[in-house]
């Protein structure tokens, strides 16, 4: 029995002492394992970003495309103390949660922007935004009524003039500003409004009334894709990206910009990881590189804050930006803060509301 | 030699406790801790859980869906179980691998193929309008019922697996004694073959039924906005890292399932005595 | 309900019964009578018709010819269930989700008897098969006897007009067998039933029947009693599956005279035996029927042999002779002080009495109803 016991620990002990040293050796390359999306944001960021990066810095990327379940991944990793990323994408709404639990490092700023040109919203404590993307109204074009056109959520809202079946996605986030809005509050306000009672009540109250006319709550991006262009529905929210894919398969969808919610991703370093220098440079090279984010932008509508990044753009391609200004300007700043505080408590009440 | 051969079989078995203690009986009281330790002991998940009409809710929706599923699983999957184990072994053998058939595509794909069939523009609809049944597109999909139709075709071949594996155990040698001995056709059924068949439906039906407590992608891409799993829950609640409460959902759901799969199996018991022993009318 | 015009001992008569599967002649004119409380083996080697003629009369196979009576009257029009008929199956089919007492009860249930009359019937029949305290066990928690034994119970409990056994103690092992064979004899003494019997064990069918019908081609070989049979066998046919024996071909010589070719001896027919073997060119010889003893009488054929080989058999001694034209004989004899062993190449004279060899029908046809 303990024979045996003692050769369990020292099998342990051998596999510790190897997995030891690749570890060590690891560190003595110049790489940094970087979790991003996979799919084509992946293919493209390799030639895009990743590439052109090594060559520059020989600090080389080895990507590990993230999987749904990120952030228990990441709060799993600090808390064993075995942090396998340098760096990380991280969405709105989980950035405020990786505050919360301690998740990343703080960014060294004088490093990222020393001369302070990133938008002020976009430089957070332990992130920088590097990508915004909006949760927008698409509309089928050829499902309008004759002469019509869908311009805004009091029109999404509007069945009457605008029949047919509709998607919403199946989470509080976004709808309740979306419903604020077409309830006539002004978007500078809609958050100071859902902070109260009675605001929240009367998002809810607009929800109600086209809560019968939702065919489905979409929980991925690819269903919503999926249900526009199957005529499953006319109008649905989705992220401004899909639209790429409805029009290149022949589906005559088109954006509505205003009142579209737009979200930042951020890109963030993992608490704990021994490659902070190398890390930190690239999240300059990711958030500041004009060109690189001019070139990226041709591939995925995707476009970050890098200074001079609309300069000698197509007017085209700069319309179908988020960022665009004037697509920016009609469109209201998602607050991850808000939801960050209240999530837990509404989502309770937004799933009683869909079991009504 | 008979002790030795008693040690040996014992080592034998070594690997497999202590797969089941690592990868089951471990992480499950790991969960079982995190849902009462946050990080201090603490009874708040659970007191919100049941503190709560959303989540008994949503947990009496997913019992009553997986019920319904096992049940319509196990009334289609025994006749044809049957009319398998009634043809000839080669046969057998060529109906069963239809069977099988399905569970060689993942779940997400046979869900996306229900909603190309069932769709406003879908299959069916367009065969219907098409012969002019109706010229309005049926809602279908999203609906509960949808989730029914998706989740039984999912499900099924497991049950068909279970009840005619069942059933080809059973002696039809049996059936000839019963008549013999005075049963009429459906007499002999009622009290030799139902009885006997009965609990490899069960069994089934058991499987069935937990798989379906565990399922969400299918009810979340087929279903209406009411068909939401305790699976959801969790998986949301993941999502926000709150472990300690995700846990509590899955502890609540595991007892749940427990407690249904215990009912289920004294009502078999029930059922299959009074098939054997009741009035003979 | 099921009629109770009929007796627990009941008479059965198959009558040309016929039945083809597609092409095949499972049996074929099979004619059978069976007195109240007669115990009828059905012997023969499996494909030789006897569970077509059980399952006939059970009710699991139509005749496609003919009739099937009991106590005189046609029941080739009623179900299984309701020609009150007891059946033993093989594997004894007792039904594994019902414990030994509900086995026991289900044909009373079925006849819808009172509890406390269901609870003496079975509480009878248990204890006449010894098994008055296994009530509450499940099939499965018995041995082999005494699932057989429950089978037995069950299929006497409601006091059927026949009882059919197929294959009953197939599944035993030896000891048990002959265990078995005994206690069978006891209830068939005790209940006075009419039972049908099948088995390809001639040894069983020996032991158990009051007679035998030996089966070949869908057709009855020779039926009679056990000595008889064995004693007086019909046919090649019946001789070669009952027992062991000797086949030794002869030809008639002159009208009193035959030739043995095999043992290369002629013998002179007595007056009063000329009609012996005629037709016939071979006959049946068991090993025991030969001696060694040499007392030459008009009755006695002797011939010359050597010993090629023995078998020790316990109390018996079981020789291969080969005669002068090179056939070979079993020979047996019982051991004793007074009859020593004999070695391999020996030479001796073997005799045995006219009256002790039967002259044999070539072919599986044989004399029918007896």
């Amino acid at each position: 029995m303990t024979r045996m016991l003692k050769r369990i620990a020292k099998v342990a002990m051998a596999t510790l002492v190897v997995a030891g040293s690749a570890n060590l050796a690891f560190a003595e390359d110049k790489e940094i394992t970087f979790s991003g999306s996979g799919g084509v944001v992946g293919k493209v960021s390799k030639e895009v970003w990743w590439g052109p990066y090594t060559e520059a810095t020989g600090i080389k990327i080895n990507h590990v495309a993230a999987e749904a379940k990120r952030m228990p991944q990441l709060e799993a990793m600090v808390k064993s103390g075995n942090v396998l990323w340098d760096a990380m994408e991280v969405s709105a709404s989980d950035y405020p949660l990786g505050v919360k639990k301690g998740l990343f490092e703080p960014i060294d700023y004088s490093q990222v922007d020393p001369d302070n040109q990133l938008p002020a919203d976009t430089r957070e404590e332990f992130g920088v935004a590097y990508a915004a993307y909006s949760q927008v109204l698409i509309v089928r074009t050829d499902k309008l009524p004759e002469g019509k056109k869908m311009q805004s959520w009091a029109d999404f809202w509007d069945v009457e003039n605008f029949p047919g079946p509709r998607a919403l996605r199946g989470r509080a986030e976004d709808n309740l500003e979306f419903a604020l809005l077409a309830d006539g509050v002004p978007a500078e306000d809609i958050y100071k409004v859902l902070s109260t009672k009675e605001g929240l009540d009367r998002a809810f109250a607009k929800m109600d009334e086209i809560k019968p006319h939702i065919t489905t709550w979409w929980t991925s991006g690819a269903q919503s894709v999926q249900l526009l262009s199957d005529g499953e529905v006319y109008f649905c929210p989705s992220y401004n990206g899909r639209i790429t894919t409805l029009v290149s398969s022949g589906i005559p969808a088109e954006i509505v910009w205003n009142g579209g919610a737009m979200h930042k991703s951020y890109i963030a370093i993992p608490k704990g990881t021994k490659k902070l220098k190398e890390a930190t440079e690239y999240v300059k090279f990711r958030t500041t590189s004009a060109d690189r984010m001019r070139e990226y932008v041709t591939h995925l509508p995707y476009p970050g804050w890098a200074p001079g990044l609309f300069d000698g753009m197509d007017p085209k391609m700069a319309a179908n930006m988020p960022t665009y200004p004037q697509n920016q300007a009609v469109q209201f700043s998602a607050s991850a803060e808000f939801w960050a505080e209240n999530l837990e408590a509404i989502q309770e009440r937004w799933t009683e509301w869909l079991l009504q | 030699m008979n002790t030795n051969r008693k040690i040996t079989s014992t080592w034998l078995l070594w690997p497999a406790l202590f797969m089941l203690v690592a990868f089951f009986l471990i992480p499950t009281l790991d969960i079982l801790r995190a849902s009462v330790y946050d990080p201090e002991f603490t009874t708040k998940h659970f007191v919100k859980l049941f503190g709560s009409n959303v989540y008994l809710e949503i947990l009496w929706r997913t019992i009553r869906l997986s019920l319904i599923v096992s049940l319509i699983c196990a009334v289609i999957a025994y006749p044809v179980s049957y009319f398998i184990v009634l043809r000839p072994r080669k046969q057998q053998i060529f109906f069963l691998f239809l069977v099988f058939i399905p569970l060689w595509m993942s779940v997400l794909i046979r869900s996306y193929a229900w909603m190309v069939v069932l769709g406003r523009e879908g299959l069916i609809n367009a065969i219907m309008i098409g012969l002019g049944f109706t010229d309005q597109p049926v809602k279908m999909l999203f609906t509960t019922g949808a989730v029914y139709i998706a989740m039984v075709q999912i499900l099924l071949p497991i049950q068909i697996v279970t009840c005619y594996s069942a059933m080809s155990e059973i002696d039809f040698d049996l059936m000839r004694a019963a008549r013999i001995l005075g049963a009429k056709p459906w007499q002999a059924i009622r009290r030799v073959f139902l009885p006997l068949s009965l609990d490899g439906t069960v069994t089934g039906a058991i499987i069935v039924f937990m798989l379906s407590m565990g399922f969400f992608i299918t009810p979340a891409l087929v279903g209406g906005r009411k068909d939401i799993m305790m699976a959801n829950l969790i998986e949301f609640q993941v999502n926000q890292l709150n472990w300690g409460f995700a846990a509590a959902i899955s502890i609540v759901l595991l007892i749940a399932t427990v407690i249904s799969v215990f009912i289920i199996k004294r009502l078999a018991k029930t059922l299959t005595r009074r098939l054997v022993g009741g009035g003979s009318a | 309900m099921i009629e109770r015009d009929v007796e627990f001992g009941a008479s059965v008569t198959f009558d040309s019964v016929s039945k083809t599967y597609g092409a095949v002649k499972a049996l074929s004119d099979f004619n059978l009578s069976i007195q109240r409380g007669e115990f009828v083996t059905l012997l023969g080697p499996s494909g030789s018709g006897k569970t077509t003629a059980l399952n006939v009369l059970a009710g699991f196979a139509d005749a496609t010819e003919g009739d099937v009576r009991v106590n005189k009257k046609s029941i080739l029009g009623l179900p299984p269930e309701r020609r009150n008929i007891g059946m033993v199956f093989q594997n004894y089919s007792l039904f594994p989700h019902m414990n030994v007492f509900e086995n026991v009860a289900f044909p009373l249930r079925l006849r819808k008897m009172s509890q406390a009359e269901i609870k003496k019937r079975v509480g009878d029949s248990l204890a006449m098969v010894q098994l008055a305290e296994f009530g509450d066990r499940m099939p499965n928690q018995l041995s082999g006897g005494q699932r057989q034994r429950v089978a037995f119970a069950r299929a006497i409990v409601f006091e059927p007009s026949v009882l059919l056994m197929d294959e009953p103690l197939g599944a035993l092992d030896l000891k048990l067998r002959e265990a078995m064979q005994l206690e069978i004899k006891r209830y068939h003494k005790q209940l006075g039933c009419t039972i049908l019997f099948v088995t390809h064990d001639q040894g069983e069918a020996l032991a158990l029947s009051d007679r035998i019908a030996v089966m070949g081609e869908g057709q009855i070989v020779q039926i009679d009693t056990p000595d008889r049979i064995y004693d007086e066998p019909n046919s090649k046919y019946v001789a070669d599956f009952i027992g062991t024996t000797n086949i030794v071909d002869f030809e008639r010589v002159s009208p009193s005279r035959v030739r043995f070719s095999d043992l290369d001896v002629e013998f002179e027919l007595a007056d009063s035996n000329k009609n012996w073997g005629e037709g016939r060119q071979s006959i049946s010889l068991r090993p025991e029927k030969l001696h060694r003893d040499i007392s030459p009488s008009d009755q006695m054929i002797i011939f010359d042999g050597s010993i090629e080989e023995y078998l020790f058999l316990g109390n018996i001694i079981q020789y291969s002779v080969k005669t002068k034209s090179g056939k070979t004989l079993l020979f047996q004899e019982h051991r004793g002080p007074s009859v020593p062993i004999l070695a391999r190449g020996e030479t001796l004279k073997l005799a045995f009495s006219i009256n002790d060899a039967r002259p044999l029908d070539e072919g599986t046809h044989g004399s029918g109803l007896a």
